[in-house]
């Protein structure tokens, strides 16, 4: 029986060629975009679950509730992990984190890597399994050395690296460590990534580090006996703030500190790690956030696309259903049953999804790595075969069949057997439900239009809202970990010195907005100012900063060699000036360091030297105490590709061994909003799809219409209507349903996209041309495709359509 | 108390159907008592639309009723279960009609299949009997061909053979020769015949031909749901 109805389902399937080759093509489009969507969102949210104890880790974090709001920070002081361990049974493991770089050199070879600095329990509470060497305790001594396979094969080779010494250069100073472990690569999905480990006792100053409470400059993970609840815990950690931080306690007080529901100003809580890829909200976690409206939006168009295919395929089926209508009659008279029915056209319609859906994996395999690419994500095709994967495709593939294949069944078997065999119901007008899915396919593809407008919109606001200093024609040069910074930049301004258009050389100790190297660091500090406590970010700066980046000074001036105390001069911008008081001047002495206060020389127009997700905060920029990072280079406008060739060339010529990783500032400024562009790209990728999709069921829906209207066109034409009047009679009927659509959309665009730019402190207005502009691409794309077949009928030749009748 | 006989074929007692018109009830058969006793080959007349397809469809279970008690070899049929009725329907009755309704997408050999697959009839057997049924009709050149590749009267003869091949009791024609030629209208008269007085199996045809209906044993006359007259030959 089986054979039969795939036997009859095929030749079905052959006739209706046009439209069921509509079908499949939409639909595995639509499958190929939801693999590729699904699979983003499995591999976000199976993020760091490769760690046994994912659940049972947690970071440390402080909470401060200052009267401006509460601050989370988790940074964490380096005598901090023993204490708490000492005090606290319940805490298993401890590990304390810092990240860190190094040139690394061996039999000649000189690489960058990146380091993570731990301690012991480290390899207890996180899964990086070792492979190679020592597997009970890697890093027993100070000087092992753990290492990746990957960095393995890159600093060895085929060698073995196990009990081979390698010097790392970091900090300036040369060490050599010995290789006890290599650890399998983690998968992509990690968020603490790494080349090597170290122990944190071989970072920089450790001796010293280890004396203070005050200086907070890494992570700090612990794993709680599996037994104790993290919240009741949590809540025992305030006798040991109370204990330690004393001082930082009262200081707060002072300054109108705001208890917080637990009547705490400062507290230490835990951070669950199985939510650290999430936590957007909490600067300096391991890793990248990405935050779940991203990837709520990625699941949300994925099915969005999936439920305009199968509205299509309903639609199709159905509009189908009534051409054989008939058949459906004759072989009710023959003596089929409902269920036999049923099955035929389930078989039918599971042929068509089983071969979209094969179709649609290699669609998906073709465009794997574009989306790859675009999307920064690193998936293969063989993550989709996975039990658990083919299960869920399987159970969607019946899942629509069910959906799809059944429903214009059942109305087929609702059709009477007599009125069928007459020929009445062939003409039968297709009901609500159609109408009901067109505009659910429609709603959601103006949905999606709005949606991509405005982030475009959004984007290109925040890259053409002015900064408050000129980032054209200045390139950002990152110094990197093998040089000094202040002798690197002295040197360069040297090599420079009477080089043709260049306008200005300075250096700073943070990047504006996000160069190659990727890394970010902001320090702030707080200190006394006339009994209260002022907090400013800091940047570190060389001469020229103001020139170089085209600050604009309200008052006083510029650093400048010529004054010989300006080397603990300080220059403010106006947020900062008007958290230090009304009457400050250029001139008064601000306490930085207690024990040699700095003078104000300058006050500049606040700028962003953030990104736009946040508002301009008080900023000192200081000469001294801060490493130089970057070098900034001003050129002048006449050639832009000579004057970066020309930069790069003389940095060559100065750091031989030293990589160029300059970049313009304008296109780091751009980098800052990658995510946000990345979302736009998914959001107008999704757009595209879900209309190209929706016209197909448009196209092949009015097409089925036309020829239901054959008859009527062809009287209406012989009584004397002309091409446009017949176009617009058969369009209007579906214009109608995509403006319906269309008004549905709006309010659900408006207030999604709202809470979107919430997220921004400078955000675009939406504007209601937007909603306009967006109907009008939905309606015009519509009526392209619906015209197309209305003015074939309409063209036709009337006598031919009313003599087949 | 109405009661059926027992060597009818089918009673038909006090049946109406009509149809909601506003107001008014439009009847299409209007208390129409009927019997058919096995072997008889009845040829049902009538102008257009005085509801002799009705009457045909109703007998073939395609349609019900307003009103009135059908029996079918003693089984009342009115009181049945769609279940039931269908499968009734399976075995004893098998269907003719003027536009031949065969399957397009079907070949001439599984067109006449297609019962005895909805009979869960076996591979094997299935293959005997549609061969057996293609050599009597003379069409087993043609059976690997699709319906539109074939002549009216020769499509005709496919729709015969698949209403005999899961040997009905009672054939039920409408308007079987309208679409044909005469000649082909006479061969199909003839192999009725033939079906009735050879096997036995009971027929009733509509036809708008004197000619074709002087093929029957029995003449009903239908005048607006009525019958007017039932002549027997
Ligand atoms: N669904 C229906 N609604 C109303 N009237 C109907 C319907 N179906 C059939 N009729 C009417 O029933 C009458 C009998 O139809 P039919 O049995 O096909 O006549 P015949 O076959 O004798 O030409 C016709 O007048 C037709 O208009
Ligand atoms: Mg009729």
């Amino acid at each position: 029986m089986l054979r039969n109805y795939i036997k009859t389902a095929w030749r079905n399937l052959w006739k209706g060629r046009v439209f069921n080759t509509m079908n499949v093509i939409g639909l595995s489009v639509a499958i190929a975009c939801c693999i590729m969507l699904f699979l983003t969102v499995y591999f976000q949210f199976t993020f760091d679950r490769f760690h046994v104890n994912i659940n049972k880790i947690h970071q440390l974090s402080f909470s401060s509730s200052r009267a401006e709001g509460t601050e989370i920070s988790t940074a964490m002081c380096a005598p901090l992990a023993q204490a708490l361990k000492d005090d606290y049974q319940d805490i298993r493991y401890i590990t304390r984190m810092a990240n860190g770089g190094a040139t690394v050199k061996y039999g000649g070879k000189e690489l960058e890597k990146n380091i993570h600095f731990v301690d012991t329990d480290f390899f207890k509470m996180f899964t990086f399994p070792v492979v190679n060497g020592n597997k009970n305790n890697p890093l027993a001594d100070l000087n092992d050395l753990v290492l990746t396979e990957y960095a393995a094969k890159a600093i060895f080779g085929k060698e073995n690296p196990i009990g081979k010494t390698i010097e790392l250069k970091y900090a300036d100073t040369p060490h050599n460590f010995v290789v006890s472990a290599v650890v399998k690569d983690f998968p992509e999905n990690s968020s603490i990534t790494f080349d090597m480990l170290l122990r944190f006792e071989v970072t920089p100053d450790y001796q010293e580090h280890m004396k203070h409470w005050d200086w907070h400059d890494h992570s700090t993970f612990i794993q709680l006996h599996d037994n104790v609840k993290p919240e009741v815990f949590g809540k025992q950690l305030q006798t040991f703030v109370n204990k330690n931080f004393k001082e930082v306690i009262d200081g707060m007080k002072k300054d109108g500190a705001k208890a917080d529901a637990n009547g705490n100003v400062y507290s230490l809580n835990l951070l669950p790690f199985a939510n650290n890829h999430f936590a957007t909200e909490i600067n300096g976690l391991e890793g990248g956030q990405v935050s779940k409206t991203y990837v709520f939006s990625l699941m949300a168009i994925g099915i969005f696309i999936l439920v305009i295919a199968c509205i299509n395929f309903v639609n199709l089926s159905v509009a189908r259903a009534f051409t054989r209508a008939r058949e459906v009659g004759v072989r009710k008279t023959l003596g089929a049953g409902k269920w036999q029915l049923l099955v035929q056209f389930w078989v039918e319609t599971f042929m068509v999804c089983l071969f979209a859906m094969v179709a649609g994996i290699i669609l998906a395999n073709f465009i794997m790595p574009g989306f790859n690419a675009t999307f920064r994500s690193n998936m293969e095709i063989s993550m989709l075969f996975k039990v658990s994967h083919i299960l869920v495709m399987i159970g969607v593939l019946l899942l629509i069949t069910m959906i799809a294949g059944l429903y214009p069944a059942l109305l087929m078997m609702r059709f009477k057997t007599v009125s069928v065999l007459k020929g009445s119901v062939g003409n039968a007008k297709p009901g609500k439900t159609r109408n009901v899915l067109l505009v659910t396919q429609f709603t959601l593809s103006t949905l999606l239009i709005v949606c991509t407008l405005i982030s475009w919109q959004q984007i290109s606001y925040l890259k053409s809202r002015p900064l408050g200093y000129n980032k054209d024609e200045v390139i950002s040069i990152p110094i990197g970990n093998s040089l000094k910074g202040d002798q690197a930049l002295e040197l360069f301004r040297n090599k420079m010195n009477g080089q043709p258009g260049i306008t200005a050389i300075t250096g700073a100790y943070d990047n504006m907005g996000s160069g190659k190297d990727g890394s970010m660091r902001t320090s702030r500090i707080g200190f006394d100012y006339k009994g209260h406590t002022v907090r400013t970010t800091i940047q570190g700066v060389s001469y020229d900063f103001l020139k170089a980046l085209d600050i604009k000074l309200v008052d006083g001036r510029e650093f400048s060699r010529a004054m010989a105390g300006d080397s603990n001069a300080i220059v403010i911008n106006e947020k900062m000036a008007a958290q230090l008081g009304k009457n400050i001047r250029v001139g008064d002495l601000v306490p930085l360091d207690e024990n040699s206060p700095s003078r104000i020389i300058g006050i500049v127009k606040d700028y962003n030297y953030r990104s736009l997700r946040s508002e301009i905060e008080p900023l000192t920029l200081v000469m001294q105490g801060y490493e130089i990072n970057y070098v900034f280079v001003r050129v002048k406008a006449d050639n832009l590709i000579r004057a970066f060739n020309q930069v790069k060339d003389k940095w060559h010529e100065t750091f031989p061994n030293v990589e160029f990783t300059g970049s313009w500032i304008n296109e780091n400024t751009e980098r800052q909003y990658v995510a946000e562009q990345r979302l736009s790209t998914i959001f107008i990728s999704g757009a595209i799809i879900a209309i190209i999709i929706s016209c197909i069921g448009l196209l092949a829906m009015s097409f089925m219409i036309m020829v239901q209207r054959t008859k009527e066109i062809g009287i209406r034409k012989v009584l004397g209507a002309n091409v446009g009047v017949l176009v617009m009679l058969l369009s209007r009927d579906f214009l109608k349903l995509v403006l319906l659509a269309a008004v549905i959309a709006f309010p659900l665009a408006w207030w999604l996209m709202s809470k979107w730019l919430e997220s921004f402190v400078y955000r675009t207005p939406i504007y209601w041309w937007i909603f306009a502009l967006a109907g009008f691409i939905a309606l015009a794309i519509a009526f392209l495709t619906v015209s197309f077949q209305s003015v074939r009928a309409a063209l036709a030749n009337p006598v031919k359509s009313l003599r087949s009748e | 108390m109405p009661k059926s006989f027992n060597n009818n074929m089918l009673s038909l007692q006090h049946i109406s159907k009509y149809y909601q018109n506003g107001p008014n009830k439009a009847y299409v058969i209007n208390d129409l008592s009927l019997d058919i006793e096995e072997g008889e080959f009845v040829s049902i007349m009538g102008p257009s639309g005085s509801g002799k397809s009705t009457l045909l469809n109703i007998i073939g279970m395609l349609d019900a009723p307003t009103d009135g008690y059908h029996y079918f070899i003693d089984q009342p049929v009115h009181q049945l279960k769609e279940k039931q009725r269908s499968a009734l329907y399976k075995q004893y009755i098998g269907f003719v009609f003027q536009a031949y309704h065969l399957i397009d997408e079907l070949t001439v050999y599984e067109n006449i299949e297609t019962p005895l697959i909805y009979q869960d009839i076996k591979g094997s057997e299935r293959k005997a009997l549609v061969a057996d049924m293609l050599d009597r009709f003379g069409i087993v050149g043609k059976k690997d061909l699709f319906p539109s590749q074939l002549s009216g009267g020769q499509q005709q003869l496919v729709g015969v053979a698949r209403a005999l091949i899961s040997k009905p009791k009672l054939l039920l024609a409408d308007e079987p020769t309208g679409n044909l030629n005469s000649k082909q209208g006479e061969e199909i008269m003839e192999l009725f015949r033939k079906l009735n007085k050879e096997d036995g199996v009971t027929i009733v045809q509509v036809t708008h031909s004197e000619k074709n209906a002087q093929y029957g044993s029995r003449i009903i006359n239908l005048l607006d749901g009525r019958i007017e007259s039932s002549i027997t030959l």
